[in-house]
């Protein structure tokens, strides 16, 4: 089993630009809707200058920090836990054991669906985590690994 | 195989005082209709079948089997659910037994299970013999928690047509003795009572009522006293603490009064209240966790808490989940006490000073608490000027609460599968013990500034009633905090 830290695959930056485009057109179409506000309900023109500058800086500032993102997000998989690593300012770390997972879920919305990755949520009794995304056939290797080790530690613990 | 039975008339009377409960708003509306007839009139109609009719509906639908397999419960009037429940996996049986249902023989009985997706038990049984539960308890002690469960019942119970009954004494293994037996001595429940911080929040309604008083009442008073008039303001201030405190202290005795735990085979049972006689069983085997519990009163007085957490709401909706096994014990018998029900408690305090937070770490604490207060105290502070002294009070609160979390924090890792975890949080001293197996997964923090530091935040997850519960210890040196972490990848 390979043990060595993993990236996650290079596409997911093309999904994370896109879903900043997509948070960007979002916030812009609120901007757009405050500065009907201001025309037609007279609105202070302030609102619209603050939505404004803050729609472009929020979309900057996402785009700018995808490389860091995805330098510090990191998974791990080993004969007997899960580890996941993510943030720059704030770093965290977490460890779950394969033998307390309950069940391993994929799935993808359109985008990635289109470029062939899905997200892989794995939840233990208490607790879900999350990896934002993977290859198809790499997530599927990895539910049936880790299916398989949980069945297999539940069968020692019996 | 016998045919299921409905619970006892008298149930009808707990349903309906339930919908009572649950609808005595529609009565509210009703009172404030009374000018317009018609309305008035419809909303008799309504209040009639919500208090009366849906409970009587409901009671007559519902009826129970018991089986040497599992308990069935049919109920549902124009749904019908037909609800099976194995003995292993029920979690906890908790029976409940106001006084006048008690000259009948009669409880109320409820079942839980691990299912992850209701918030209410998976079954209740307003009023039904006491031996139900009785024999309920006496299927699952020959139960184990495995797939062969239904094999080994039934060899246990070769004729299941005569278990229908009660568990008869020529059954096998009916009555497994006691392994362990403590009641609460009535001096322990006393400073037990007293030290409840219940009268916070109703201390809080009865100075919102307070203000509620017409002014004019005051005003003449004021106005007959004006030289008194602090005098009286601190009067009735005491008076209105006393009377929450009385009415706190009162509550926790009778819910605790005549507290009775016993280890049953792998079975505990606590059994609790005066008016309300509440029996809870849980097997041993399903404890997730054990928390032994001290609010800042109780640590003056040295009476300690003992509950365990279960993968199950456990507990009635007022222990928030929590099955209580020791209400209150004196600190210095705590170690000697415990142990005989929960096997894996140490038998004398631990030292609890692998994990800390000492020295300069403890302004970090400090710092969070008087920076969370900051903010609700600045604003307060712009509104009511004047009543700024309280609100410095709520600053040196939160510097002492900082102080304080500093101080609890602490951990140790008691036997190579066994972790015992302690925090401070609201004034209340925590310490967990937790089995490796039961630890969900396990988290570390460390922000930018930490790490030049060398700090690091602990999360630990464990199950909890149907939620997660993690246990946070902040500010702890990385490397403490990493060979917690690096022990739990290795045991598991």
């Amino acid at each position: 089993m390979s043990t060595e830290n993993h990236h996650l695959p290079q596409r997911i930056k093309l999904i994370w630009r896109l879903s900043a485009v997509g948070s960007f057109i979002a916030l812009l179409v609120i901007t757009g809707l405050i500065w009907l506000a201001y025309k037609y309900w007279d609105w202070p023109f302030w609102l619209v200058t603050i939505f404004a500058a803050f729609t472009i800086l929020e979309f900057i500032g996402e785009v700018a920090l995808i490389p860091y993102r995805y330098r510090f997000t990191r998974y791990q998989i080993s004969a007997v836990a899960v580890e996941m690593q993510s943030g720059m300012i704030f770093k965290k770390r977490v460890a779950i054991p394969i033998a307390r997972v309950q069940n391993v879920t994929l799935n993808a919305g359109p985008l990635l669906q289109w470029q062939k990755l899905t997200k892989v949520s794995i939840a233990t009794a208490s607790t879900n985590h999350g990896i934002e995304g993977l290859e198809l056939d790499e997530a599927e290797a990895l539910r049936e690994q880790i299916m398989r080790l949980a069945r297999e530690a539940r069968h020692d613990q019996a | 195989m016998t045919k299921p039975k409905r619970t006892h008339p008298l149930g009808l009377l707990l349903h309906i005082a339930h919908s009572i409960k649950d609808y005595w708003y529609l009565l509210i509306l009703l009172i404030s209709l009374y000018k317009q007839p018609v309305w008035f009139a419809l909303g008799w109609v309504l209040v009639i079948i919500a208090i009366l009719v849906w409970p009587i509906i409901r009671w007559a639908t519902l009826s129970y089997r018991v089986t040497p397999q599992a308990v069935e419960i049919n109920s549902g009037v124009f749904v019908r659910h037909h609800e099976h429940i194995p003995y292993a996996r029920i979690q906890t049986v908790q029976r409940k037994q106001w006084f006048f249902l008690a000259p009948f023989k009669l409880e109320e009985v409820s079942i839980e299970t691990a299912s992850h997706d209701d918030n209410k038990p998976e079954a209740r049984l307003a009023a039904v013999p006491t031996t139900l539960a009785d024999q309920i308890d006496h299927y699952r002690q020959g139960t184990p928690a495995t797939e062969t469960a239904t094999t080994e019942t039934v060899r246990a119970a070769p004729n299941p047509d005569a278990t229908e009954t009660t568990a008869s004494p020529e059954q096998p293994a009916v009555e497994i003795p006691a392994a362990a037996h403590y009641r609460i001595n009535n001096r322990t429940l006393f400073k037990f009572a007293v030290t409840s911080t219940g009268f916070i929040p109703l201390l809080l309604i009865l100075l919102a009522l307070y203000n509620k008083i017409p002014r004019s009442w005051t005003d003449t008073l004021i106005s007959d006293a004006t030289h008194l008039a602090l005098i009286i303001l601190v009067a009735g201030a005491l008076v209105v603490i006393l009377i929450a405190w009385v009415g706190a202290f009162l509550w926790t005795y009778l819910r605790y009064y005549h507290f009775d735990v016993t280890l049953q085979g792998d079975q505990l049972k606590t059994a609790k209240g005066f008016f309300q006689r509440n029996t809870i069983t849980a097997p041993l085997r399903r404890i997730q966790a054990i928390r032994i519990k001290q609010n800042v009163f109780r640590q003056w007085l040295h009476i300690q808490t003992v509950q365990v957490l279960l993968a199950s709401k456990a507990a009635s909706e007022d222990d928030d989940d929590d099955l209580v096994i020791l209400p209150a014990v004196p600190q210095a018998q705590l170690y000697d006490v415990a142990p005989d029900f929960l096997g894996w408690l140490p038998d004398h305090t631990p030292d609890l000073g692998d994990l800390n937070v000492a020295d300069r770490r403890k302004w970090y604490l400090v710092r969070n608490a008087l920076l969370v207060a900051l903010v609700p105290v600045a604003i307060a502070t712009w509104f009511w000027p004047h009543l700024w002294w309280l609100f410095a009070l709520v600053l040196v609160l939160a510097y002492f609460q900082g102080l304080f979390a500093a101080r609890q924090t602490g951990g140790h890792l008691m036997t190579p599968t066994m972790l015992a975890l302690q925090t401070g949080h609201v004034w209340t001293k925590e310490t967990y013990y937790l089995p490796a197996e039961m630890i969900q997964s396990m988290r570390l923090e460390q922000s930018v500034w930490m790490k030049r530091k060398q700090l690091m935040h602990l999360i630990v997850n464990v199950r909890h009633g149907n939620k997660n519960q993690s246990i946070e210890l902040r500010y702890l040196r990385a490397e403490q905090a990493q060979r917690i972490y690096d022990w739990y990848l290795h045991t598991v």
